[in-house]
């Protein structure tokens, strides 16, 4: 098999020849490869280069971007004022939503920037080298998030009180440009649209302050973008299956499933995961990207990496990865001792 | 009876009764430091207890903790002198390349909530400015905040900055993916990944 076959069998629930090997590697392989890490983030032809060197040491089973994506352009493109420094993920330095009025305005932006046709042509780029032996996934983000990064996440979120009818018109303008911009990356090239829940995962949100808001916008963006082709698949921290969220996810045409750590410390256990969804999607496992492998040695990477593993082992629509960002000052001895063990993992 | 009302008017984060309640406490000569500990500070606690139980989220926190902020604003012409700085003083912000400050807000109404003198220096706050007041303000627990990976090795300058200044301040440090083994291994005091946690250990470590 190779990486496409292999986790289009595991989406499909079908058996693969061994674990998909899918870590969020953007940052580091940015760090790692990059001329300069906001040149692999957002300029087209060093993405290429980065990613490309990536696979030849790694032999990732998908080739990761969007950082760049939902923490700079689409702000940018939605009148926030970014700052891109050269060493770190873009800054929002001024929000840009005050009022219903600015709701207003920037529901008529034309969101297909100069830095958007850069990052695009980054993946048509990929997607015409990769010669569709390896998948793209791109980060993205939910109505809800965008908001957040528009509005603030303090002042949304007292919104949520103080002023609801901000809180929906924001999402409802946000929802056809959200799909714009996924149609394109689609068009571009992108496989698997990574869906982030940064902002109302139930770490921060009530379920019920979920339903309320997030839940109907989120749907109406994941049912469209899956609806174009592309393989829509949620993230989420926090208890999903206690609060209830994953039976709302399943309402959504959605392909697989990553649940994030409950606290940093306290990971979800896949096999709760496995029996709520059953054969139904597919599940992304995942390691803490803050924990050994961020300040541990090697050999505490790979011990936490097969215990992953062994409990997983046989399941079927497993992919390994981690849980959410990866640092891009991960020691690259690390990412290796993970990969290796992935990679040499006995799985049948 | 009063005392109750001030405390549910927090927990319901009920702005108007708030007010109504401190200051009708206050015209009925309630002592001002009850009104402020066994009232507002004592419901920010039973906020904290919901928060980290899971019975409240984000938003109810920030309404409580507005709500309260509310009932502090009648108190303060009140408190006699240094009241409120009785408990200590915390230097707390975002650090330098990092500009979210949702977890820092929320600690910071907390621990303000505790009753502690806090001192926001907000976001994007580089190494030599934390140092620099957390010396004006003699601090007693520095607080940093990081949401980003990238952002995360700045703690480790900031606590080197402040053994070679020769302070004296306990820094602890939270944040998404900040982990105690991570405060440990740079040498921060502690490490708390919610808001209500990093009171209780504020108050650890200026415990006399």
């Amino acid at each position: 098999m190779n990486a496409k076959e292999r986790m289009e069998a595991a989406i499909n629930l079908m058996p693969v020849d061994k674990v998909p090997n899918a870590p969020f590697t953007e940052a580091p392989v940015c760090n790692y490869y990059g001329s300069t890490f906001k040149a692999a983030l957002l300029e087209g032809p060093e993405m290429l280069k980065a990613h490309m060197k990536s696979l030849e040491e790694f032999q990732f089973d998908w080739v990761m971007l969007g950082m760049g994506l939902i923490g700079g352009i689409i702000p940018e493109a939605l009148d926030c004022q970014v700052k891109y420094p050269e060493d770190v993920f873009p800054i929002i330095e001024k929000t840009s939503i005050f009022s219903m009025a600015d709701v207003e305005r920037i529901a008529k932006n034309n969101v297909f920037t100069k830095r958007m046709d850069n990052f695009l042509e980054g993946v048509t780029l990929l997607k015409k080298e990769l010669k569709g032996e390896v998948p793209i996934a791109c980060e993205y983000i939910s109505p809800f998030t965008i908001a957040t990064r528009l509005r603030g996440t303090n002042e949304i979120m007292m919104d949520m009180y103080d002023d609801p009818k901000l809180v929906h018109a924001l999402q409802e303008a946000i929802v056809p440009l959200d799909i714009a911009l996924g149609k394109a990356l689609i068009d571009a090239g992108v496989d698997y649209i990574f869906y982030g829940a940064d902002m109302e995962c139930p770490v921060l949100l009530s379920p019920k302050h979920y339903k309320e808001f997030v839940h109907e916008p989120t749907k109406k963006v994941c049912n469209e973008l899956s609806s174009l082709g592309a393989k829509v698949l949620p993230h989420m921290c926090g208890d999903i299956v206690k609060t209830g969220i994953v039976d709302l996810l399943l309402e959504m045409d959605i392909h697989g499933i990553m649940p994030g750590n409950i606290t940093q410390e306290k990971v979800l256990d896949i096999r709760d995961l496995k029996e709520k969804v059953k054969d139904r999607i597919c599940i992304f496992d995942n390691i803490n990207p803050n924990g050994p492998l961020l300040i541990g040695n090697p050999e505490e990477v790979a011990k936490e990496t097969l215990a992953h593993l062994n409990r997983a082992k046989e399941m079927t629509g497993y992919i390994f990865s981690t849980s959410g960002t990866s640092s891009p000052f991960t020691p690259k001895e690390n990412y290796l001792a993970m990969d290796r063990e992935v990679i040499n993992f006995q799985w049948n | 009876m009063i005392m109750t009302d001030i405390l549910n008017s927090v927990i319901e984060f009920n702005k108007t009764a708030v007010v109504d309640h401190v200051t009708a406490a206050i015209k009925k000569g309630i002592p001002i430091d009850d009104i402020l500990n066994k009232g507002l500070i004592a419901a920010m606690d039973v906020v904290g207890e919901k928060f980290t139980s899971g019975e409240i989220f984000v938003p109810e926190m920030l309404q409580a903790a507005k709500t309260m902020q509310l009932g502090l604003e009648v108190l303060k012409p009140h408190l006699a002198g240094d009241a409120l700085m009785e408990k200590g003083t915390v230097i707390i912000g975002t650090v330098k390349g990092d500009l979210h400050d949702i977890g820092k807000n929320l600690v910071t109404m907390m621990v303000e909530g505790a009753g502690f003198n806090v001192i926001d220096l907000g976001v994007d706050v580089d190494v030599e400015k934390f140092v620099s007041e957390a010396q004006v303000h003699n601090a007693d627990v520095v607080c940093l905040s990081a949401l980003l990976t990238t952002t995360m090795p700045i703690m480790a300058k900031t606590v080197e900055a402040f053994k070679e200044a020769g302070l004296k301040a306990k820094i602890i440090i939270g944040g998404a993916p900040v982990t105690q083994a991570y405060a440990q291994q740079i040498g921060a005091d502690g490490f708390s990944d919610n808001a209500p946690g990093a009171v209780e250990l504020i108050r650890k470590l200026t415990a006399t």
